[in-house]
């Protein structure tokens, strides 16, 4: 039997260190070893009644309850005051074969894999590349687990491929304590898994699109997501550039996406016609406090894969004191004004190198980012078409209010069909400021207001957006959610409240939820609307 | 300033600098690139946040005629029995001890990181 031990704690923190938060119970599963329960299956429905003995601890204690992976998120939707569990090690695979496949598939069979929720990105990767097939994309890096990924909408920078979440294609949840609370869902219109391998893990099947969609970025608050199905592809490679380019040139891009008609021309990426070659994967850096006329971009192209090509890790990373950059940041909170003089003599560690170039599978291209102490990050959704001049509006706020201990990329997203997903635009041109967390001084605003003041000005520009869930942000900001997604977050209330009993709807949410206002489980709206129909299986 | 306060602030300097040079140390971590580290919930601030360190801190006695040491990799903290990082700490107090003792005494600092366990 699968096995918790309870730890009874009095705060909690992000990796990054965004907390502290209050917290009673750290809870932490283990699964049955293979040698007492050798079927995978078998451990992973051992485990699944494990996680509702959990779920009905806290539902008779009347507290919440609350997975969480790797801890990556800055903003606290991964927090639960009262039980958090930590599902690192629930990092089953489970495999998926030929008569285990909806006969109405529209997927190519050997591209299907389930994955525990526990998996991290760099675990799936492996398992996916000893099969010769590769996620579509990932973030930046490999450490968050499969079910924060898609939870809080973790992107990458690949314009026509979209989000993690956006390559999920089922999800298996326990959405309660009882024997029928564990459903598996599905698109109607694009079935994956055959009814015979969802009786396998005791569960009741609902393919619905609009549910699924809901359900997909959940903010953790859809029930625990014990699995996740999602659609591979066979292995590639990722060719990588780091030029530095002339501002205007992309900054154009960023905002056309057009690159055929760009004079950014990398020797060996043009087509047939001699134009540029549309790149897999385009990112823009941007150091605000120097006004130069050429920014660092870094692009990627793909390629088939083919055993042969150099390893590409084939560099010795050196690290910078981390006391050195405690000792900046306490020099910064005195005296903001030395911070643009910090950043420009820490570019080098912070900036690939220009005219750098490697080759290697996503899984090496995007591989470890250690941890690095303490740090924040915002991050802002635009239309791709209002890439420019969002960036000029953040860049003016962090020079005038400014300066803060960070610098500016730009990463663009295909949309995502998530109904709370912030890659909502068609190219959703992500703004993300990174950068060393700072203390609030006399001379330096805090991150709250940095963060404040960003929405403001946003909004006084009349430029829309969203905020990546997992980033820091001002999460109390005035009608925020609504502003953001309108109609789509009463949706997303309406299938969540149709999904869970009123009582687990309580136990799955948080501080985070009630802030942005997505908790309330009473509102007459919603109770008004909440129809049986809205969560039927539309598809045997 | 009397001779006695800068003999005192010379002593002061001299202590100071014989701390900074046998507290000076450098690092080197062997990494690899495939698997995971163990993950664990640890309240650290270094590159071992969230992994589950194994530490090995201490002076093996040994003699002149040893050559190699061999360090078994315990069980527990380490399922997989399996590698994913080992960082060697070279200090010049250790290089010192190594010298004065004739080998006899090996200062050793090693810290190292199992692979998570693939169910």
């Amino acid at each position: 039997m699968a096995n918790t031990t309870s730890h009874p704690k009095t705060s909690w923190d992000t990796l990054h260190k965004n907390g502290p938060f209050d917290l009673k119970l750290l809870q932490i599963t283990q699964l049955e070893g293979k040698a007492n329960i050798p079927s995978a299956i078998d451990r992973y429905n051992d485990a699944a009644k494990e996680i509702q003995n959990l779920i009905k601890e806290a539902r008779d204690n009347n507290e919440g309850f609350r997975a969480y992976g790797a801890r990556w998120s800055m903003s606290s939707v991964a927090h639960q005051k009262d039980r958090m569990h930590y599902n690192s090690y629930m990092n089953l695979d489970l495999p998926i074969f030929s008569d285990d496949v909806h006969q109405a598939s529209s997927f190519e069979k050997s591209n299907l894999f389930f994955f525990q929720c526990g998996n991290t990105i760099k675990e799936i990767s492996q398992a996916l590349g000893a099969h010769g097939k590769s996620l579509k994309t990932s973030g930046a890096s490999n450490g968050q687990t499969i079910a924060g990924c898609i939870s809080t909408g973790v992107h990458g920078s690949a314009l026509d491929v979209g989000s993690i979440q956006d390559y999920v294609v089922g999800l298996n949840l326990i959405t309660g304590p009882n024997p029928e609370d564990i459903v598996y869902i599905e698109r109607h219109t694009k079935p994956a898994l055959a009814n015979s391998f969802i009786q396998k893990i005791n569960s009741k099947v609902i393919r619905n699109d609009e549910l699924f969609n809901a359900a997909l970025v959940s903010l953790g608050s859809f029930g625990f997501i014990h699995g996740v199905v999602l659609e591979a592809e066979d292995r590639f490679l990722l060719k990588r550039y780091v030029k530095k380019i002339n501002k205007d040139t992309a900054l154009k891009l960023a905002k056309t996406m057009d690159f055929a008609a760009s004079d950014f021309r990398i020797e060996g990426e043009i087509d047939v016609n001699g134009k540029p070659k549309r790149p897999y994967h385009y990112k823009v850096f941007i150091n605000p406090y120097i006004d130069d006329d050429q920014y660092v971009v870094e692009a990627m192209y793909k390629k088939p894969y083919t055993s042969r090509y150099p390893d590409p890790f084939n560099t010795i990373e050196k690290s910078v004191y981390r006391d050195l950059i405690y000792l900046l940041i306490k020099i910064s909170e005195k005296f903001p004004k030395r911070i643009p003089f910090f950043i420009k003599q820490l570019q080098k560690q912070i900036l690939p190198d220009v005219n750098e170039e490697s080759l290697g599978t996503l899984y090496e291209t995007f591989w470890d980012a250690p941890y690095q102490g303490p740090a924040f990050a915002c991050s802002f959704g635009v239309d791709s078409k209002d890439s420019e001049k969002a960036l000029k509006v953040l860049i003016d706020l962090t020079k005038k209010e400014g300066p803060i201990p960070g610098i500016y990329a730009m990463r663009f997203v295909k949309k995502s069909e998530a109904t709370l997903a912030f890659t909502k635009f068609p190219i959703t041109c992500m703004i993300e400021i990174d950068g060393v967390l700072w203390k609030k001084s006399r001379n330096l605003m805090s991150l709250k207001e940095f963060s404040k003041r960003m929405i403001q000005v946003l909004q006084h520009n009349n430029i829309p957006f969203t905020i990546h869930w997992g980033k820091n942000s001002d999460w109390g900001f005035p009608g925020l959610v609504e502003y953001m997604y309108g109609a789509r977050a009463k949706e997303w209330k309406k299938y969540r409240n149709s999904l869970l009993s009123k009582e687990m709807a309580q136990l799955f949410s948080n501080g985070f939820l009630d802030t942005v206002g997505l908790s309330n489980v009473n509102e007459e709206i919603e109770i008004e609307t909440l129809d049986e129909d809205l969560i039927a299986s539309l598809l045997d | 300033m009397t001779i006695l306060n800068i003999n005192s602030f010379r002593n002061k300097l001299v202590y100071l600098s014989i701390l900074l040079l046998f507290g000076s140390c450098y690092s080197v971590r062997l990494v690899s690139t495939n698997g995971a580290p163990m993950p664990d919930q640890n309240d650290r601030d270094d590159w071992y946040r969230d992994k589950k360190v194994i530490v090995l801190d201490t002076v093996i006695k040994a003699n002149i005629a040893i050559d190699k040491i061999t360090i078994p990799v315990k069980r527990l903290g380490c399922e997989s029995g399996k590698l994913f990082s080992v960082e060697y700490k070279d200090t010049f107090g250790g290089n010192l001890l190594y010298l004065f003792t004739f080998g006899n005494k090996r200062k050793l600092k090693i810290k190292y990181v199992c692979m998570k366990p693939e169910n």
